[in-house]
């Protein structure tokens, strides 16, 4: 009995440790959920004078435009993986499908499964907490493009390695969201976060598109800059994620990897 | 009509430091059956990857219809296809949807006609609601057969159209493959482990060895070279 559990252990352990992903969200979780609530706790304790409405109000857009990046992103992702999982790879690339059509048909299908997945939930929030998101006005479509754009630039990079690198980087889809998650200052203003990480964070649009979401909905202002750096951002990450992604279909035609990929 | 299916000039495929396919030159005429033999490892699926653009030739040129693979490979994509138990369709949505789905990737005019003439052909038309991976292994090869006739391709590629096949539905695929290739005047490419197949179909062989070419010429050329009456023969001749 004690040699199977052992043979088990030994099975469990090699496919928990045997690769970086896998790894890296075994000892990244608890690291990010410390963080996450702490920056969180810190924020509303030293603004006493928000009411309840207006704190529970600023949560609830952030979980919503949050999810708008995470549905985006899955959107993309979970859509490739089902060509790669059904070994259906081979026959979408010696059709005429171009690779550049493939990444329009990615972007098009998130769209759609974000604007499904998104609106029942604005509507519940809505009728159950006088919960009012549209508060946003016009600029809550901006955030929200801004928002799914971010998410298909994470969706690219994430399909690219795992069609490069194999299943082992599937994990990263799911994960690499709340890998960011902290830096991006979702509950919290940037001046939570220390000034070393501040500096970093800066370089993410989430960043400026929350704190964005934030001004609006506490002083109904806009600064204008931060919309500039916002499009810019996602503009360059975008354009540099899909040129990643179709790099990495290149490569795995070089080294006959589209043959190799399944369940 | 092109003078030429497929031709290759000092194809070669290198992993690393490991050659897969080596220096393959050949020169098929347009229509009829050709048949790539080999041993496992021999270097029979990168080399049909190869001339479907799914695997970047490390050396060497291609050409199909007369024309490089490189410079014109939509236009040649066209007029492909491909069918492998090895690939699969999408499992979680109908045959239908499947079917759909490739005859749009491949402009074809007038989708349900041609789906319900094939399905109706290769006596899957019943099935065309079902959800393709609730299929039995057989059902699923007529299926991958259906999406690859879907373009009436000029150049159709087999890889082991046949295996894990029953005696019955094996021989019903090969003799609907036939009557394709007559109605069409199609090159068929087929690379199977089946040798009885290959010499029922094939009057052209091509033979790899380690990735090189062993042998390429008519069938009864290779029987006479190698003083034998069958494929199997020689495949074992050659093990001794």
């Amino acid at each position: 009995m004690i040699n199977r559990i052992i043979a088990l252990l030994i099975r469990y352990k090699n496919i928990s440790f045997g690769s970086f992903p896998r790894l890296l969200s075994i000892f990244y979780w608890p690291t990010v959920q410390i963080l996450f609530w702490g920056y969180f706790t810190n924020f509303f304790m030293s603004n006493e004078s928000f009411g309840i409405w207006s704190a529970l109000n600023i949560i609830l857009s952030a979980v919503v435009l949050w999810d708008v990046l995470f549905r985006g992103q899955l959107g993309l992702t979970m859509s490739f993986f089902e060509e790669l999982w059904s070994r259906n790879l081979p026959n979408l690339f010696i059709t005429p499908l171009k690779d550049i059509e493939m990444v329009y048909g990615l972007i098009l299908i998130s769209l759609i499964r974000t604007l499904i997945g998104i609106t029942p939930a604005i509507f519940f929030a809505n009728y159950f907490f006088d919960f009012h998101l549209f508060e946003l006005g016009l600029y809550l479509i901006f955030l929200f493009l801004n928002l799914i754009i971010f998410g298909w630039s994470i969706g690219f990079i994430v399909s690219g390695l795992v069609l490069r690198y194999g299943q082992a980087f599937e994990e990263l889809a799911w994960a690499i969201i709340f890998i960011i998650l902290p830096f991006s200052c979702v509950y919290y203003p940037l001046d939570s976060l220390p000034t070393l990480v501040q500096g970093i964070a800066l370089f993410l649009p989430t960043v400026h598109i929350f704190e964005t979401m934030r001004l609006i909905l506490i002083e109904n202002k806009i600064i204008l800059n931060n919309v500039f750096i916002i499009i810019f951002l996602n503009l360059f990450y975008l354009i540099l994620s899909i040129l990643f992604f179709l790099k990495m279909i290149s490569i795995a035609r070089k080294r006959g990897l589209l043959f190799n990929q399944g369940e | 009509m092109p003078k030429t299916s497929i031709r290759t000039k000092n194809l070669s495929k290198t992993y690393g430091n490991k050659t897969v396919v080596s220096n393959v030159s050949i020169n098929l005429p347009y229509g009829g059956f050709f048949g790539v033999l080999g041993k496992n490892g021999a270097g029979k699926t990168t080399f049909l990857a190869m001339l479907m653009g799914l695997i970047t030739p490390s050396e060497g040129e291609i050409f199909i219809f007369d024309k490089s693979l490189k410079f014109h490979k939509y236009e040649i994509l066209k007029n492909i296809n491909f069918q492998s138990p090895y690939v699969d369709l999408p499992k979680k949505i109908t045959v239908m949807q499947n079917l759909i789905f490739y005859a749009r990737l491949y402009d074809v005019v007038d989708t349900k006609k041609k789906i319900l003439k094939l399905s109706e052909d290769l006596f899957i038309k019943d099935l065309l609601n079902n959800i393709y991976g609730t299929l039995s292994s057989g059902q699923k090869t007529r299926v991958n057969l259906c999406k690859a006739l879907l373009n009436d391709p000029k150049l159709l590629l087999l890889d082991e159209p046949t295996a894990s096949l029953d005696v019955s539905t094996s021989e019903f695929i090969r003799k609907y493959i036939k009557k394709f290739q007559k109605k069409n005047n199609s090159t068929i490419l087929i690379t199977s482990h089946n040798l009885e197949e290959i010499e029922k179909l094939c009057s052209h062989i091509i033979l790899l060895e380690k990735g090189k070419i062993k042998f390429d010429g008519k069938k009864n050329e290779l029987f006479k070279q190698s003083k034998s009456s069958s494929l199997k023969d020689i495949f074992l001749k050659d093990d001794k």
